[in-house]
């Protein structure tokens, strides 16, 4: 969490301006990145890594006592912990980026022309009103961690017992409900009322935190706006004591100067080389946890480039289903395969979920920007914050049971994903509607009515046709979001190898495909789930960097 | 310039600077005198503010800002000297009245003391009471000076970021439109407070406003299209002009 502030004060504060934009795309696509590849990486990467080096050397330096205690294996708890940090990073870093940006130039300036470094301008002017801007980043990452399944899946080692150490292997509700889920189903009633059971105790966590979230985010707002919280600590009579002094000082022909502050001043040129050197300090400081965010990013592609680059170029990726799985040896060789069901089968579901979520979510966004001035309004903006803390792997258990019950043939099927996707992307696609037609402003809107237009033809044309840009960068978030969800699709898609055979049948996704193949233990599966991999990461970037240049080319209103 | 003095507070030569690849101001000569107000006036995108942001160094902070050519101060280069340093010496006040939001009266004034140094709870008293009464601003917020800065008035917040501009005890005061956001009253106050800053400070203000170029400035320059016009003294440029230029836009030919 220090570490992801750093990363936001540096990238938006102390970062010479050339760097930024690079720098600020990395950590936007680290930010984009499916889970299920943190978690692909954190197994063939991180775990050997903490069994072979880490662990066992912090178990030398404690004497593996308490906490530190146990086998050192990898697949543990800590491990678990620092997949989390790695991923929610990003996520925080980016949101707090945008509440310190959105502080004006003019605060910094301001503090800079009282004779303010940079980092004191950032202290004084920036930080405190982007504070509620940080807080919430930092709670919607920790929601994230909460109800964070496939790579806690993958690396926390699924031991159904209370870890006692941080190196015994331990299990989440979401990774149980992703493991066991799909085989409690061929179980019994039994076995799936338990689990779904534990989905009801993780939803209710989650609201509560976020619910615990709006309040702090709103409690720090009505401080600063009705400053009610101030307390009082100059009464009139403790400054006014110092009048007499201060007229009679007025001689001087700059104002009053007392004693002090000439001193002040004269202490100032070294003072100056000390505040320099904190500037500095902390710039360093910034600049090294941004450097070590880009690590993990470094590492993940260079893995998936190597391991997966061979499967890129080759067009029978593009077209070909999985091979039978197989181990080259002296006597076998493999068929290659490729992952052309899996594409298929992304598309095919990203553009169900789309047509759902699209249309709903943007109907939404424009009722609570334009017409929500009235009860319904903050209800349905409040619910749509607590569904983006909701885990996926919830809303992927709620999509089946619905399923089950209703139309069981299809319960795991293109037509169940799809939706599964689509109620992922809904609040994304609300929210950002909503934040975009808030930001036309007022002006605009009163000169188009006082054209004569009438209100819906000034929030269509007018409103959405200045936030249109913005609309279509929240959508293709929210489709970068969904393209790379695993927990849900797991539970719904039926995780099929073969090319898709109608919307009521199971259907294969690339993110599916480096849950299962990756780790199979199959050379020939394990290339193809880098070649996801490598596709996936392929596609965050472009959708990431399309999104910054079109919000780029807006005009800007400022 | 002829009837500009010959040695001033800032003395500025052969100033260009730029915005990217695009220059806005060409080889600006200019003497600000030691006290007293100077004007710069002109027509949108002149480059007068870009001209009042080299003289704190602030202008090189702004991405793309480049600049070149001399400023001194006090006979002496500010671009060999620390910014810092130059900033507390050259103070400057914004177009939007700009409080840092999160703190209270008191401590907005009391934010450049603490950068100086000053930590001992009766200087920092005195100092915020100081430039308060300074700013004219004391009366209206004394019953509580904690409270936060943004629930003050247009005006009043203009008038609180001179105090806190004040507060670190410059010698010269950069005024960027410091009334185009105000209304007719609250800028009669800030005009005033000039009127009294101007014995013991030199202000340099840019204005939109000839009336009030008239009203509060010694003396006057003309920017027009990144270069200086015309320079002297207020009476000098609005009825005698030498340019034909600055007559026609001080008269309202253009602009």
């Amino acid at each position: 969490m220090p570490v992801a502030l750093a990363v936001a004060v540096f990238l938006s504060e102390l970062a010479p301006t050339r760097a930024r934009f690079g720098l600020t795309t990395v950590v936007d696509l680290l930010a984009a990145i499916p889970s299920v590849v943190y978690g692909f990486w954190a197994v063939l990467i991180l775990v050997p890594l903490m069994a072979h080096t880490v662990e066992p050397g912090i178990q030398h330096a404690t004497g593996a006592v308490g906490p530190f205690s146990g086998h050192a294996g990898g697949l543990d708890v800590l491990t678990a912990g620092i997949v989390l940090a790695v991923m929610i990073l990003p996520t925080i870093s980016a949101v707090s980026r945008e509440a310190l940006s959105a502080v004006s130039r003019q605060q910094r300036e301001a503090a800079m022309s009282l004779g303010a470094t940079r980092w004191e301008a950032t202290r004084l002017a920036v930080l405190g009103p982007a504070m509620s801007g940080i807080l919430g980043a930092i709670l919607l990452g920790l929601g994230r961690a909460l109800g964070e399944t496939i790579a806690v899946t993958l690396v926390v080692g699924n031991n159904n017992q209370v870890p006692t150490s941080l190196f015994s292997p331990g299990q989440t509700i979401s990774s149980l409900i992703a493991s066991d889920l799909n085989s409690a189903v061929a179980q019994g009633p039994l076995e799936f009322s338990a689990l779904v059971e534990l989905g009801l105790v993780l939803l209710l966590l989650t609201i509560a935190v976020n619910v615990v979230a709006r309040l702090m985010i709103w409690r720090i707002r009505s401080g600063e706006a009705g400053g009610a919280r101030h307390r009082r600590k100059h009464s009139r009579a403790s400054l006014l004591r110092f009048a007499p002094a201060l007229d009679s000082g007025v001689a001087n022909p700059r104002g009053v100067e007392p004693e002090w502050r000439r001193a002040a001043l004269a202490r100032l040129p070294e003072r100056i080389r000390r505040r320099h050197s904190v500037f500095l300090l902390i710039a360093g400081l910034c600049f090294l946890a941004t450097v070590l965010a880009i690590v993990p990013l470094a590492s993940i592609l260079y893995t998936a480039v190597d391991l997966g680059g061979g499967a890129v170029v080759r067009p029978t990726f593009y077209t070909e289903t999985q091979p039978s799985a197989c181990n080259p040896g002296a006597l076998v060789t493999c068929p290659i395969g490729g992952v052309g069901p899996q594409i298929e089968g992304t598309l095919i579901l990203l553009g169900l979920a789309a047509a759902i979520a699209l249309p709903v979510g943007i109907l939404i966004g424009i009722y609570l920007a334009e017409y929500g001035r009235n009860r319904l309004g903050p209800g349905v903006s409040f619910v749509t914050d607590v569904m983006t803390g909701i885990p996926s792997i919830l809303l992927g258990t709620f999509v089946l049971v619905v399923f089950l019950r209703y139309y069981s043939d299809a319960a795991s099927s293109a037509l169940a994903g799809g939706v599964a996707l689509s109620v992922l992307m809904l609040p994304l696609i609300v929210r950002t509607t909503e934040e975009a037609l808030k930001t036309v402003p007022v002006a605009v809107r009163e000169s188009a009515l006082a054209l004569g237009f009438p209100r819906h033809r000034v929030t269509l044309r007018v409103a959405v046709g200045t936030a249109r840009n913005a609309i279509v960068t929240g959508a293709l978030l929210a489709a970068a979001r969904a393209g790379g969800e695993t927990a849900a699709l797991l539970l719904t898609t039926g995780g099929f190898q073969y090319w898709p055979l109608g919307l009521t049948h199971p259907i294969g996704a690339l993110p599916l495909v480096i849950f299962e193949a990756g780790l199979s233990g199959y050379a020939n599966w394990e290339t193809d789930a880098w070649g996801a991999t490598l596709l996936l990461l392929g596609i965050m970037l472009i959708i990431s960097l399309s999104t910054r240049l079109l919000l780029r080319r807006a005009p800007s209103n400022e | 310039m002829s009837s500009g003095p010959s040695v001033g507070k800032l003395s500025v030569h052969g100033l260009d600077a730029w915005y990217g690849k695009r220059q806005v101001l060409y080889d600006i000569d200019l003497d600000i005198p030691d006290k007293g107000v100077t004007a710069i006036i002109g027509p949108s995108g002149c480059g007068k503010s870009t001209f009042l942001r080299c003289l704190n160094r602030l202008h090189e902070e702004t991405p793309g800002g480049r600049v070149a050519g001399s400023i001194q101060l006090d006979g002496e280069e500010i671009r060999d000297q620390n910014e810092v340093l130059v900033r507390c010496r050259v103070g400057m006040v914004f177009q939007r009245p700009s409080p840092f939001p999160n703190l209270s009266i008191y401590e907005n004034v009391a934010a450049g003391l603490r950068l100086l140094g000053i930590r001992k709870r009766d200087e920092l008293d005195a100092g915020v009471l100081d430039s308060l009464r300074k700013a004219g601003l004391w009366e209206e917020v004394k019953d509580d000076v904690d409270a936060p800065a943004t629930g003050l008035s247009g005006g009043q917040q203009q008038r609180l970021c001179i105090a806190r501009a004040l507060a670190v005890g410059p010698e010269v005061l950069l005024l960027d439109e410091p009334c185009s956001a105000l209304d007719p009253i609250a800028t009669t106050k800030v005009e005033h407070l000039i009127h009294e800053l101007k014995e013991n400070y030199t202000v340099v203000i840019v204005t939109h406003n000839l009336a009030q170029a008239t009203r509060v400035a010694d003396h006057t320059a003309f920017f027009y299209l990144g270069k200086l016009v015309e320079f002297g003294t207020t009476e000098t440029i609005f009825h005698h002009p030498a340019e034909k230029l600055t007559e026609n836009y001080v008269t309202g030919l253009f602009g």
